[in-house]
């Protein structure tokens, strides 16, 4: 069984360290893992996504649509935007904090709130304003890291391996913080 | 034991996560590492390099290789350097080949050509220190000018290529690419593809092996490529091709995996393999690892036994044509695009108008719902941003860009470019456009721009020829935007980077090199410093003559631009949107409680205090909040 991880965000809010430390942390519990993502002109504040795959061997990188099991978004537009490639059953952990494109901000487009409510009614998501969280916890940057605890909620990865890999990949004066940005993740119930 | 695993781990220098089974050996004291390592498809590349012994590598940033290189500098035994442009560093990798040194170049596909003239001459001379040039194509042009298949470059300049399908083969063909190439003395070509380089997969780790190189060559009649050597060197590639040929016939960079009971063969090669692989189809498949050249008494003796041949490649009919040539009776493009990336949908669907069978019929979802674009823009705080406001309120009409962050200038809604080419291309087609418009007596202003990384790669002979059959009265503005930093591919230095800090070791004042080119009319401005490059900019625009303006401001991502947030006073704002369209993203209109109209504002959490926002405001009404000591008296928009 290969489950299959959907990465949507904008460019500049670390997806790509995020799909990183998900292949780091399998590989470690022994999984057999292949990552993709995104890289180049959409760094730049553009629409970013990612593909994980985990299971005991795995061909592509790429998930099939309508294969995802679970939509890690770090952005409601973009939950909405890759929400099709999930499965019946799949999940949206979703970070409610917008990031307003230029067709938003020039008023040609309104922000497509009534389509992700929509998407909500529809999909099992479990939300939450990571970015918030992270500023209270005292650095926003950590927010990814909340999301990757409420990820680590829904996969067969050790609390451990997931704690280690994190800490292999940030700064060692934020550890602390990091450790208890994924303890709140991993704890972390829709409020409903 | 988990805690001894850590420790290891704490003592490689490469900070990638890694897995160790630590074995203790028969005697109880030698203990064995067996590792095994997520990596991207280029850093698997440099993690190959290392291990084979490589010496030199250089480069120029360019997606989706660039982190071949960045990789590399993490290894003291390797030299490693990002050159001014892509001729330079093969100039330089070919130096370290040919002092028996194993070397190798890497590079964007288009990269590729401004290399091709020292390429297609290197590629003559025997091979001294193993030799691999990395091309990286980009199927789809997921962020590319063009989409040129750089295996026709491979065979056009008569070097072996390889082909690798995920991260271990791409750091195994790496090895082999420099084993090859000086086993039949043939240089070697790695070409992979953008979804491959960026593209994670397990890799297993080994160690370096030291090579020590052989020192130059003396037979000189092979290496300097002047008749009647040169002429020689004709029947010398033919013969090594030849013999490369003969290897191909057997070697286990190929792989047949026959399925029983199916008349059908794809060949094919690259991460496609694997897209393949999901699908599951009722095929044999012959996987070629080594894609050029191929064996023409193999391929035969495969496709001999089956009844339809199909091959499963991106891009051009590469392998295609290259079957057709020997006379093997084959399909390919008939079925699949010419151009972008083949997914599996693709492959499925191709194959299905090929009349395979695929066991599981497959239903694809799309793959994502059609809903409110988002494109790149210029970053919270990127130099950038005001000069293209300042453009686009100008009378200049006509403006050529070039490549880098700028061309997002392209954009809405700033559709600041009418024309963006090639690395450096910007002077001289706006020199053409001067001269045409000259001899039909127009001579509205015209402006050219290009940014610091551009201007080095390959702007510089652009500037000199502006010098000849120049006239006093062509009205030409060029902007030279340095933010010290080639951006778009992540910030890597260049040339005049010393100047904006203290870890980069070259320090060349663009504006100083103007003067001494001998131009007379070059200025330089603070791009932060909206109303003096207003006024700069018209004056100049203005200017019936050649004038340069080296725009400064450092990059605001490299750099780490932050200063105290600004926000707006809703009481103050008249909605004019003169913040909003300079397009910086903390910036929107919103409803604020009690005011009827919509009012600009500002996420405080994405401000960079850049000011250029509140520089724009006609009535004052964006402030920055360094000057309020008193939270309460903030305002939060």
């Amino acid at each position: 069984m290969t489950t299959n991880i959907l990465l949507g965000g904008v460019g500049g809010q670390g997806l790509i360290l995020m799909t990183k430390t998900i292949c780091q942390a399998a590989l470690k519990d022994g999984f057999d893992v292949k990552s993709n993502d995104v890289v180049g002109l959409s760094q730049r504040g553009g629409m970013v996504w990612g593909n994980v795959r985990i299971g005991e061997e795995v061909f592509s990188p790429n998930i099939v649509p309508g294969e995802g099991d679970i939509l890690l978004a770090m952005e409601p537009l973009e939950a909405l935007r890759w929400s099709s490639a999930l499965k019946g059953n799949g999940v949206v952990i979703l970070n409610a904090k917008r990031f307003y494109p230029t067709l938003v901000q020039q008023e040609k487009y309104e922000y497509p709130e009534e389509e992700i409510e929509d998407m909500k009614s529809k999909i099992k998501t479990i939300e939450i304003n990571a970015f918030e969280e992270a500023v209270k916890l005292g650095k926003k940057q950590v927010s990814n890291v909340i999301l990757l605890g409420i990820l680590a909620q829904y996969l067969d990865i050790k609390v451990d391996t997931w704690k280690d890999t994190i800490r292999n990949n940030v700064p060692e004066k934020s550890i602390d913080m990091n450790m208890d940005a994924f303890d709140l993740g991993y704890g972390y119930k829709n409020k409903t | 034991m988990y805690a001894k695993t850590m420790g290891i781990i704490n003592m490689i220098k490469n900070i990638e996560f890694a897995i160790f089974k630590n074995q203790i050996g028969s005697d109880g004291m030698e203990a064995t590492l067996e590792e095994k390592r997520v990596l991207t498809g280029n850093e698997a590349i440099s993690r190959g390099f290392y291990e084979a012994g490589g010496t030199v590598a250089a480069s120029y940033p360019g997606s989706p290789t660039v982190e071949i290189l960045e990789k590399l500098k993490e290894y003291d035994e390797v030299y490693s350097e990002f050159s001014t442009n892509e001729k330079v560093a093969l100039e330089v990798a070919i130096g370290g080949s040919f002092y028996g040194a194993r070397s190798m170049a890497s590079m964007k596909h288009v990269g590729l050509n401004i290399a091709s003239d020292p390429l297609m001459t290197f590629t003559q001379t025997p091979i001294n220190g193993g030799f691999v040039l990395v091309s990286g194509d980009d199927p789809g042009l997921a962020s590319s000018q063009n989409e040129q298949d750089n295996r026709i470059f491979g065979k056009f300049a008569n070097m072996g290529i390889l082909d690798p399908s995920d991260g271990q083969e791409a750091k195994d063909f790496t090895k082999n690419a420099l084993e090859i190439s000086e086993e039949f003395s043939v240089p070697m070509m790695l070409r992979i593809t953008s979804r491959l380089c960026h593209s994670r997969s397990v890799v297993e780790i080994g160690e370096r092996q030291e090579i020590k190189p052989k020192g130059i060559n003396e037979e000189r009649e092979k290496f300097c490529m002047i008749p009647p050597g040169s002429r020689k060197a004709q029947f010398f590639m033919k013969e090594r091709l030849q013999k490369l040929e003969e290897y191909a016939y057997d070697t286990e960079l190929n792989k047949l995996e026959i399925k029983e009971g199916t008349d059908t063969l794809v060949i094919t090669s690259g991460l496609v393999y694997y897209n393949l692989k999901e699908l599951n189809p009722d095929v044999s498949i012959w996987k070629l690892g080594l894609i050029y050249p191929i064996s023409e008494k193999k391929a035969k003796e495969i496709t001999r036994k089956f009844k339809k041949v199909i091959i499963l490649e991106e891009m051009q009919p590469f392998i295609e044509n290259e079957l057709t040539l020997m006379g093997i009776s084959c399909e390919g493009k008939k079925y699949f695009d010419f151009t972008g990336e083949l997914d599996i949908k693709n492959i499925y669907e191709g194959l299905d108008k090929a009349d395979v069978l695929i066991k599981e019929k497959k239903e694809f979802d799309n793959r994502f719902v059609e809903t409110v674009p988002r494109a790149p823009l210029f970053c919270t705080g990127c130099p950038h941003r005001p000069t293209f406001d300042i453009l686009k309120k100008s009378k200049a009409k006509i403006v050529i860009g070039d490549i880098g962050c700028y061309s997002l200038a392209a954009l809405f809604p700033f559709e600041q470019s009418n024309t963006i080419i090639s690395m450096g291309a910007t002077i001289g087609i706006t020199k053409g456009i001067r001269k045409a418009m000259s001899l039909h007596g127009e001579n509205e202003p015209l402006v050219s721009v290009i940014g610091d990384g551009t201007f080095f790669h390959s702007g510089l002979p652009t500037f000199v020829n502006l010098l000849h059959k120049k006239k006093d009265d062509e009205n030409i503005t060029i902007i030279v935007l340095d933010n010290g930093t080639t951006a778009m591919t992540g910030g890597q230095p260049n040339a005049s980077s010393g100047l904006y800090n203290e870890r980069d070791d070259m320090k060349v004042g663009i504006k100083s090199l103007l003067d001494a080119m001998g131009f007379d009319r070059v200025k330089e401005i603070n791009q932060y410093d909206y109303k003096a490059a207003a006024k700069l900019f018209k004056e100049e625009i203005a200017y019936e003559g050649l004038s340069i303006i080296v725009a400064n401001g450092p990059c605001a991502l490299k750099y780490n631009i932050e200063e105290s947030y600004y926000y707006v006073d809703p009481n103050i704002c008249i909605n004019c949107r003169a913040c909003i369209k300079t397009n910086c993203p903390p910036l929107r209109m919103v409803k604020y409680d009690g005011i009827e109209k919509l009012k600009s504002s500002i996420d405080k959490d994405m401000c960079v205090g850049c000011s250029v926002c509140a520089q724009v405001c006609p009535v004052d009404a964006i402030k920055s909040s360094k000057n309020i000591d008193r939270e309460d008296e903030k305002i939060d928009n």
